[in-house]
């Protein structure tokens, strides 16, 4: 039975969650209040920025014929492939990392110079090397988001205390036993942070190798529009972007909530 | 002690003033380009370096930026004057973009098609199931494959349409693609010079077709925006004045032109023996010129020149000369900067084909305007 003063705070707590949801919404709304304000009283040329209406007429016109959710559909489909590939060998070799010094003295210096360098001077290349399919897309997106895991994974399993490390071994607890119930649990929270990162850089390696050469995907719908002055076109595609990485980082922030509820249960 | 040296200036300063007034100062114009500096901006350079465009009261800087940006930079008033091909104002103008193309740089279509020789089309219906290597669905390279395909009845459901980016020499010499969709003076000699490197697989000489050869499609030219237009013809008529002259400079002393282009494009051989060369060479082309030779006699010039360079250098080293005097044919003509209706309408047809123009139909004679070109004669 919830006391007297736990009844009290129940509406300041139901407040304070909608005031959670209502300040990203607000914070939008007065953002599109003030682009519909410019544009109203024309000070920026329409050319240059068109009003939300003619947005909104462009999202609408192309959701209707398909065209947007075709080409949303391909550069997903070239996030999530290149995500899970950039992950899976982030992960794996930032765990050879950080438990092999050796490796990363041999390694870093090549994954440095390789991460440093814009990705969009390897795009082109990998067009040649990769084609000019989905695969040179997938691979840019893999590229970008190894990185992140890859940082991740070797501060995860290095943050772990030695004292748990120590008890696991006079526990004489197997390497599979160690990984799968003391680093995998500790590194978790560190390795998700990464992966939330890479959720959001998905898009730019997907979209970034579309610029280079490709028929479908939100990169050439921004071509596409902008060679025929459809800057509403060129908007609705880069708010199509936007959503697909907030979608695959909620996603992702979502994974991590489940995930992690041991870990809350366990604190409270 | 301090007061006759005060009067002295200040009366120093009056009798110096009315001279100083005398000369108006030039007016800063930035002209946006497309691309990134190169040789093909060559008449532009000279324009500069050699005092066109000062001569008709303008301190001109370039910007380099892509077509739609300087389109919409130009309509909005940004800038007054930019350079765009003829397709792009269409477009544009289909979009509500007013502005007007006052002079027709480029007099041939400069897209065309390279293919490997012993692929011996007899005719572009030959191209039918054949994979073409295109940057991509948009440009003056889709309007060209598109006016291409239409000149020999075919359609992009004839052939296979690869998206190569710009990246064709590279595609090209890997066999990715039967033929790349290319731009005519450039990209046929780099790959020329891949296969006699005997860097481009089986590939030992390169064909080329253009879309010139099929189709008269308005290229590229200068764009003003219809502010500047109204407001300030005159302006718009010395800056027209001005390129003509550059151009026509460029036309007839390619060897200057590349010397002035030093400066703007820091990519462009620059070895002391090439450099004496033209330099010697821009000195006798200069002295030829002064017999007023013919429109044909400074094309033979022209011709003999890189004869004898080709026997002095290796191609790597004139290459950038040699695309320099390529690019040169598709301006050459008798009257610069002329364009016609015809050219236009066969234009918005290809665009038309394309789909790339709503059910409304394009006001042409708007687009573009020759009143600064004949006036300039």
């Amino acid at each position: 039975m919830q006391s007297r003063q736990q009844l009290d705070a129940l509406p300041a707590r139901l407040w304070r969650k909608w005031l959670r949801v209502l300040a990203p919404l607000a914070t939008i709304l007065l953002l599109i209040g003030l682009w519909q304000l410019i544009a109203s009283l024309e000070l920026i040329s329409p050319i240059l920025l068109p009003p939300p209406a003619a947005v909104a007429g462009a999202l609408s016109k192309s959701l209707a014929d398909g065209s947007l959710l075709k080409h949303a559909a391909t550069t997903l489909e070239e996030m999530l492939a290149g995500l899970c590939i950039g992950v899976a060998f982030g992960l794996t070799l930032g765990y050879a990392i950080a438990k092999a010094p050796l490796l990363e003295s041999l390694l870093s210096p090549l994954i440095v110079a390789f991460q440093s360098t814009p990705i969009v001077a390897y795009a082109p290349l990998l067009v040649i090397w990769f084609g000019t399919g989905v695969t040179g897309k997938i691979v840019t997106t893999a590229i970008i988001v190894f990185f992140p895991t890859l940082v991740n994974t070797i501060a995860g399993i290095r943050g772990l205390e030695s004292r748990l490390r120590d008890l696991f071994r006079s526990l004489r607890a197997s390497r599979w036993q160690t990984f799968r119930h003391l680093e995998l649990p500790a590194a978790l929270p560190v390795i998700l942070a990464g992966l939330k990162t890479s959720s959001t850089l998905a898009v730019i390696g997907a979209v970034v190798g579309e610029f280079v050469s490709a028929r479908y995907g939100l990169g050439a719908l921004v071509i596409a529009a902008r060679s025929r002055y459809d800057t509403p076109m060129v908007i609705v595609s880069a708010l199509t972007m936007t959503a697909l990485a907030l979608a695959l980082y909620s996603l992702v922030a979502y994974i991590e909530w489940r995930v992690m509820a041991w870990r809350r249960q366990s604190t409270a | 002690m301090l007061k006759p040296l005060v009067m002295l200036i200040a009366g120093l300063l009056m009798v110096a003033a009315p001279a100083a007034v005398a000369q108006d100062p030039l007016q800063d114009e930035r002209i946006l380009l497309t691309f990134v500096p190169n040789i093909q901006f060559a008449p532009f350079y000279l324009g500069i370096e050699a005092g066109h465009f000062a001569e008709a009261g303008f301190a001109v800087s370039l910007d380099h930026l892509q077509e739609p940006e300087v389109l919409d930079l130009v309509a909005v008033g940004r800038a007054n004057y930019g350079v765009v091909s003829g397709e792009q104002v269409i477009l544009a103008r289909s979009q509500g973009r007013d502005v007007v193309y006052v002079f027709e740089w480029f007099q041939q279509y400069p897209v065309g098609l390279v293919y490997d020789s012993a692929l011996a089309l007899a005719g572009l219906d030959d191209l039918r199931d054949k994979t073409i290597g295109l940057p991509g669905r948009f440009g003056a390279s889709y309007s060209g494959l598109t006016a291409l395909l239409h000149s020999a009845n075919l359609t992009e459901a004839d052939i296979e349409i690869s998206e190569i980016g710009f990246n064709a020499p590279e595609v090209f010499c890997l066999g990715l693609v039967d033929a790349a969709v290319v731009y005519i003076n450039n990209e046929p000699l780099q790959i020329q010079q891949l296969a006699d490197a005997g860097d481009c697989g089986d590939v030992q000489a390169v064909a080329a077709t253009s879309v010139a050869q099929q189709v008269d499609l308005v290229s590229n030219g200068l764009i003003i925006n219809r502010a500047l237009l109204d407001d300030d013809p005159a302006a718009a008529q010395r800056m027209v004045g001005a390129f003509a002259e550059a151009l026509r400079a460029t036309i007839d002393n390619p060897a200057a032109a590349y010397l002035a282009s030093l400066a703007h494009v820091e990519s462009l051989p620059r070895a002391a023996p090439l450099l004496e060369a033209l330099e010697s060479a821009a000195d006798a082309q200069h002295d030829f010129l002064r017999g007023l030779p013919s429109r044909a006699e400074v094309a033979a010039s022209r011709a003999d020149l890189a004869k004898q360079l080709k026997s002095r250098f290796a191609a790597p080293v004139l290459a950038q000369f040699v695309i320099l005097l390529s690019t040169i044919e598709l301006w050459d003509a008798d009257q610069l900067g002329k364009s016609d209706l015809a050219s236009w309408r066969a234009m918005r047809d290809t665009l038309q084909r394309m789909g790339f123009l709503g059910e409304a139909p394009v006001e042409l004679a708007s687009a573009f305007s020759n009143q600064f070109v004949l006036a300039a004669e």
